[in-house]
């Protein structure tokens, strides 16, 4: 089931007027209006299914916080603004920042995307509180210290546990290996990161292939028959939207899973398009930071997933747990900020308040890094067919905190790989 | 060489589908002198109503085999559009392009909300058990999907019956002639609205039946119809425009230079297709079959 705009905010802006102002919340905030957050999602092509997760995890968050009183005494309401290329996706942050006159956005998962709306978030003074988008290449020179911008995890942290994995798993049984990757900043940076870090593990492998094609692209055809020219014993994606499902569909179909290892970094974010039908077991298969079936889920974890099963007759992905982190950071941080005050914190006690702050999310504990940046755990392991499902699921389920697979703060991704012990 | 006509035929089968969309564009613009933009809407439109039929017609326990008969029809259905569109484009039959193609655009973007209000925003795909239910043709090392050559040989199979309706049939020297010249045929008692929408209706199919046979193997997305209404303009500028000789050729250029760029320099896969563009238009500005809906 998809949510439209406007039964989304319906939902959310009915139930929150609907709901009666509660007596332990203070009168003062309460009469000062709603907290307005903007949301940029995807709603149409191959990152749709990215978008609409991400708004569900924003439903359920704002669901929550409403129901208990809101942020402050202030009830959350929503403006949904759509996310497509970057020059609209920023023409649609203008309106939310000066039209709507939000306090807050959150959103975007594209990195070029994120790359454009982070100058603006600057210039405008409004806090952003990305999703995802926010890969390494290019952030130096538009989000050099951002102060109202708080990025997502560096998009490499996936790429280095699935690299991590693939030296545990395939040392020594895989001499050549191909990337198909997407032709962006992202797809290119996972690609390098892999190499440099087989590189450091003495993997001895040879790239044999490595293949660009654009986001959004839906026929694989020559990609696969390229592959398939290329033989290698690995091949190294890291689609992350609707374009994953297609890829294993006609490699599967030209009988390229049957004698190539695939190691998948993100695609867990469209779990469900996974069939059995063609999606091979024993592939590293990432779902980054939420595992719907993670061993030991934690009470709220399962009480989302029932939530969103029931709602939307499906289970549920990673991007709902980046939204509902940054909903729940922002209050949380807003909370902070205005112990004590008797009114509502400005903006810049807010930041400061993100700024190391830690919430319980429905990955277990998320937080952002003294430089904005977010640190979570990313959830990936050997695809199974042996499920109750209808599409493959991970097992085991291996566990690492962005502690251990993101750069540390103020160093060069490639000098942090060169300095580990491996 | 097993290799290389796996690259080939990887090219040949993007080159049916983008046939079909380009015949669709060709045909309209021969007769009505119509750039369509729509067609890629149609592309799209056939690939949504195809998974939601074969969907609905496999649960109704139809035997897998038979679904492509089921996309064919879901595409042939969609055709029902032709006519009214059609209607709203007469509006602009005798105005500038610029207007021709605003409209067309606008259609795109009309019928792009339209899929998103009956499917959502969310890709939509067929079970991948359908798209191999014809099993693989093992040649060595090499595995192709049965189905990959079925929607080869119904490309072809369609740009024969195509040349065969224009060249052999009443309503082909009916076609030809209010393309040649639309005052002489109307003078003769050619009831021109009739030839306009059925043409049109005509080119709507191909362009739904194209986005139908494709759906297996990919999944139904919003954007898919633009996505190939650039390398259809593309093909239409390398055959010459309304020749649908000239879209055969030009789809077997592109989809077959798409594949071949892929599997040795990745990075020149929009380049080569867009030099080979430019160098027809530089020696043969025309295209290379230019001859109005021939």
């Amino acid at each position: 089931m998809s949510t439209t705009r406007r039964s989304f905010l319906k939902l959310v802006g009915g139930a929150s007027a609907a709901l009666a102002t509660r007596l332990d919340s203070p009168p003062a905030f309460a009469q000062a209006g709603p907290v307005k957050i903007g949301v940029l999602a995807a709603k149409a092509g191959v990152t749709a299914p990215v978008g609409e997760s991400g708004l569900r995890g924003t439903q359920f968050a704002v669901d929550r916080i409403n129901t208990a009183g809101g942020i402050m005494g202030r009830k959350i309401e929503l403006v949904v603004e759509e996310e497509s290329n970057p020059k609209d996706t920023v023409e649609r942050f203008r309106k939310l920042a000066l039209q709507s006159k939000v306090d807050a956005v959150t959103g975007v998962a594209s990195t070029g995307v994120g790359l454009a709306i982070g100058p603006v978030a600057e210039e405008l003074k409004t806090i952003w509180l990305a999703w995802d988008g926010t890969t390494q290449k290019g952030v130096e020179e538009s989000m050099p210290k951002p102060k109202y911008s708080f990025r997502s995890v560096d998009n490499e942290a996936e790429a280095v546990m699935a690299s991590i994995l693939t030296a545990r798993h395939f040392k020594g049984k895989i001499k050549t290996v191909a990337g198909i990757n997407n032709d962006y900043s992202y797809g290119r940076d996972n690609w390098a990161a892999f190499l440099a870090i087989m590189k450091k593990f003495g993997m001895g492998v040879t790239p044999v292939a490595d293949l660009w094609p654009k986001l959004g692209e839906t026929n694989f055809t020559s990609h696969v028959a390229a592959l398939h020219q290329a033989r290698p014993d690995l091949v190294f994606c890291s689609f992350w939207s609707g374009d994953a499902p297609i890829l294993l569909k006609q490699a599967h179909a030209a009988g390229l899973t049957r004698s190539t290892k695939f190691v998948m970094t993100t695609a867990g974010g469209v779990h469900e398009s996974l069939k059995k039908d063609f999606a091979p077991e024993g592939m590293i298969l990432g779902y980054n930071s939420m595992y719907f079936e993670a061993p030991g889920a934690s009470p709220l974890l399962r009480e989302f997933t029932k939530w969103h099963h029931a709602k939307f007759k499906e289970w549920p992905n990673y991007e709902s747990d980046h939204a509902y982190f940054t909903v729940m950071a922002y209050k949380a941080a807003v909370e902070e900020a205005g112990k004590g005050a008797g009114k509502w914190p400005t903006s810049d006690a807010v930041i400061n308040a993100l700024a190391g702050i830690e919430v319980e999310s429905l990955s277990g504990r998320r937080g952002y890094r003294a430089d904005h940046i977010m640190e979570c755990s990313f959830f990936q392991g050997i695809s199974t067919h042996k499920n109750r499902h209808d599409f493959v699921t991970i097992d085991p389920v291996e566990v690492m905190s962005t502690k251990q697979i993101q750069k540390p703060s103020g160093m060069g991704l490639y000098d942090w790989i060169n300095s580990w012990k491996a | 060489m097993a290799q290389s006509l796996n690259i080939v035929l990887g090219g040949v089968f993007h080159a049916a589908v983008l046939f079909l969309v380009a015949a669709g564009l060709q045909l309209v613009f021969g007769v009505q002198k119509i750039l369509n933009l729509a067609c890629g809407s149609f592309y799209a439109l056939g690939a949504y109503f195809g998974v939601s039929l074969v969907s609905w017609a496999l649960g109704a326990g139809l035997p897998a085999p038979l679904f492509v008969l089921v996309l064919v029809a879901a595409g042939v259905l969609l055709a029902v559009l032709g006519p009214p569109i059609e209607r709203l484009l007469r509006t602009i039959y005798d105005r500038d392009e610029s207007l021709q193609l605003l409209l067309t655009f606008a259609l795109v973007l009309m019928f792009e909300d339209v899929i998103r209000f009956f499917w959502g925003s969310a890709p939509h795909q067929l079970a991948g058990a359908v798209y191999l239910v014809y099993g693989q043709l093992t040649l060595g090392r090499l595995t192709i999907p049965v189905y990959n050559l079925i929607v080869i040989a119904a490309g072809g199979a369609i740009a024969a019956g195509m040349g065969w309706l224009l060249i052999r049939t009443r309503f082909g020297r009916i076609v030809r002639a209010a393309a040649e010249n639309r005052r002489m045929a109307e003078a003769l008692g050619v009831d021109m609205g009739w030839v306009y929408s059925r043409v049109f209706t005509l080119g709507v199919a191909l362009g739904t039946v194209g986005g139908a046979l494709v759906i297996p193997a990919t999944a139904a997305v919003n954007e898919m119809g633009i996505d190939l209404i650039v390398e259809a303009f593309a093909v239409v500028v390398i055959g010459g425009l309304g020749s649908m000789r000239g879209a055969f050729a030009g789809a077997l250029v592109v989809g077959i230079l798409r594949a071949v760029a892929i599997a040795t320099y990745p990075e020149v896969e929009m380049l080569a297709i867009y030099v080979i563009v430019i160098g027809v238009l530089i020696l043969r500005p025309a295209g290379l079959f230019a001859r109005a809906a021939t």
